[in-house]
């Protein structure tokens, strides 16, 4: 299995970070060969307007395929609290999951994934003071 | 804590920071962008927009109230201020409530408590009965009283459960109706009688008392320019035109009914009155919209004054101490279309210019940009302007309101201005049946124009 094939969530961030760094140099073209895949960057002129970068962002974004992030959002005011074995960003759930509780008047409100997914991201520390729509987890539901 | 949104919440979030207390807000889904969630030095969202899920939102209110670790919360005016449950919520969980205790809330939220209390305490109330067991006993009690009368329920408010009893005939329907009704609105159907009497003014009473019995007394507001709907349009202080012995009569009764019912903090009681003769109404156990007024002639900061003494302070001055100087009128300029039976706008205020100069305060939560919600009350400003007499007053206030610019929604700055030109309001004399017949007036005067134009054309 190839790099970039190994990662298949990853091919967007991975391409679009390519074309950033490429258009912060002055280079002209860029070929990158590796197990079998290869990925060529170009453009006319040394001089790129941002519409070009634009462009070639927008062109790499749609080549990958597009990502399905859902926010889990906080429905009361408290404290939250990552569940044991606290969840890591990167985590694949099979299925519905406990993630955290918020705390709230000493009762704990599980934080659930409603569903299968990667965990993306995890966008409060345990302990934090959480209110009303606040996004807890980022999850990729691929 | 600040429990409330709009104006009240800046004024509230103002005297804390003056007094070098630090703030929490609350804030609906609606109220991201509002000023109070700006000018707080922490801001915590507690629900959507609508009321029941956000201001209104007890678990949530309290739960940010202990994960900011807040001593106090103050609710302001309408939402959790009159709430005896809410303030005994706050008190289970270690936090001042800002108002007075929660058994004194109770009391006076329940009108006819509320009156017969006041009777104890040999405060003057209208010709009236307690709670009426029966259509019989509401018939005998009519006939004491004399048509004629006013059905109201007890845990009423906002015009709901009241009906006006002209002749005997009318009387049984009137009970049913109003109890019945009563029954929907506030799953209570008890109602009471009280004579009806006819374009009295609405004068209240402002007073602050601390936790260890001392009271004094504010003076009084006019607030007799009432929509038809009885919301309070224009206040002024002091009330124009009362005689000195009415005048006095009103603040010793204040001061009694409170000692009487042991109250502390703030508090306003509404009187009706009928030339000299004065009928206490009813009491609010909060601060209200028309604060300002009292607070710009008598050089006191009445929010300060609550916080003070819900921290255990004591008032340290006596009535000896408190002078009333010049004379203050208010406008509330709300998002409403006066020519439309004062129906409620919501939008987008594309451009807003408040008011300045001398003698003008503008209590407000809007700017240029900033929307208007659909959920909550209309009113956008408070323009309140001080004169050293009532002439001048007016005067400054007729200058304030042609200064203001606010577009995007229909507001109540022309209403407010023809009010003012009145000669009954020039005169002060006038009483709640003023402003419903003006605005009779113009109705009719608008389509008497209407039918010239097609006359004409």
């Amino acid at each position: 299995m190839s790099d970039l094939q190994s990662a298949p969530d990853g091919i967007a961030a991975r391409v679009r970070r390519l074309v950033e760094s490429f258009v912060e140099t002055d280079l002209i073209r860029v070929r990158i060969e590796r197990n079998g895949d290869r990925i060529e960057l170009g453009r006319p002129a040394l001089r790129v307007d941002h519409n070009e970068v634009a462009e070639a962002v927008a062109l790499a974004a749609e080549a990958a395929p597009a990502r399905n992030v859902e926010s889990i959002k906080s429905d009361l005011v408290g404290i939250f609290r990552l569940s044991r074995p606290a969840p890591l960003e990167g985590d694949l759930l099979e299925g519905d999951r406990e993630l955290a509780y918020v705390e709230a008047l000493g009762i704990r409100n599980p934080v659930r994934s409603r569903g299968a997914g990667r965990i993306a991201a995890i966008l409060c520390k345990d302990g934090d003071a959480v209110d009303y729509g606040r996004p807890l987890f980022e999850l990729d539901r691929g | 804590m600040i429990a409330n949104r709009g104006e009240i919440a800046l004024r509230i979030n103002r005297a804390c920071q003056e007094l070098g207390v630090k703030t929490v807000a609350i804030f609906s889904e609606a109220d991201r962008e509002s000023l109070h969630v700006r000018q707080a030095d922490e801001a915590f969202c507690v629900g959507p927009g609508p009321v029941q899920r956000s201001y209104l939102n007890i678990p949530n209110i309290i739960s940010t109230a202990l994960v900011t670790g807040c001593d106090a919360i103050h609710p302001g005016y309408g939402f959790m201020a009159e709430n005896a449950r809410f303030a005994s919520i706050c008190a289970d969980h270690g936090i001042v409530f800002i108002g007075p205790k929660p058994e004194v809330i109770a009391a006076m939220g329940d009108k006819a408590t509320a009156k017969r209390v006041m009777k104890e305490a040999g405060v003057a109330t209208t010709p009236g009965t307690d709670i009426l067991a029966s259509v019989d006993e509401a018939r005998k009690a009519a006939h004491k009283i004399g048509y004629p009368v006013l059905i109201k329920a007890t845990a009423g408010g906002g015009g709901k459960g009241m009906r006006v009893v002209e002749k005997p005939e009318d009387l049984e329907r009137s009970f049913k109706g109003a109890s019945s009704e009563a029954e929907a609105s506030f799953k209570d159907g008890r109602v009471y009688m009280e004579k009806l009497i006819r374009d009295p003014r609405h004068i209240e009473v402002q007073v602050l008392a601390d936790e260890f019995g001392n009271v004094v007394h504010l003076g009084e507001r006019d607030c007799s320019v009432q929509k038809p709907s009885h919301q309070k349009l224009i206040e002024e202080a002091p009330a124009p035109r009362l005689s000195d012995k009415a005048r006095k009569n009103l603040h010793d009764m204040a001061i009694k009914a409170c000692k009487h019912v042991k109250y502390s903090n703030a508090g306003t009681l509404e009187f009706l009155a009928d030339g000299d003769n004065v009928y206490f109404m009813e009491m609010n156990t909060r601060i209200q919209v028309e604060h300002p007024v009292t607070e710009m002639v008598y050089s006191v900061d009445l929010v300060k004054e609550q916080i003070r003494i819900a921290s255990g302070e004591k008032l340290g001055y006596t009535q000896a101490d408190l002078a009333l100087r010049g004379h203050a009128i208010e406008c509330r300029i709300n998002a409403e279309d006066a020519s439309n039976n004062f129906a409620p706008q919501a939008g987008t205020l594309s451009k807003v210019v408040f008011p300045g100069g001398p003698g003008i305060r503008v209590d407000t939560h809007v700017y240029s940009g900033a929307q208007v919600p659909p959920y909550y009350d209309s009113m956008i400003a408070k323009i309140v302007s001080f004169g050293a007499t009532r002439e001048a007053a007016i005067a400054r206030m007729e200058r304030a309101l042609r200064e203001t610019v606010i577009e995007g929604v229909h507001t109540t700055i022309d209403e407010c201005l023809v009010i003012l030109a009145t000669p009954e309001f020039r005169a002060g004399d006038y009483n709640i049946g003023f402003l419903p017949r003006l605005l009779d007036t113009q109705a009719a005067e608008a389509a008497l124009a209407s039918t010239a134009v097609t006359a004409g054309a």
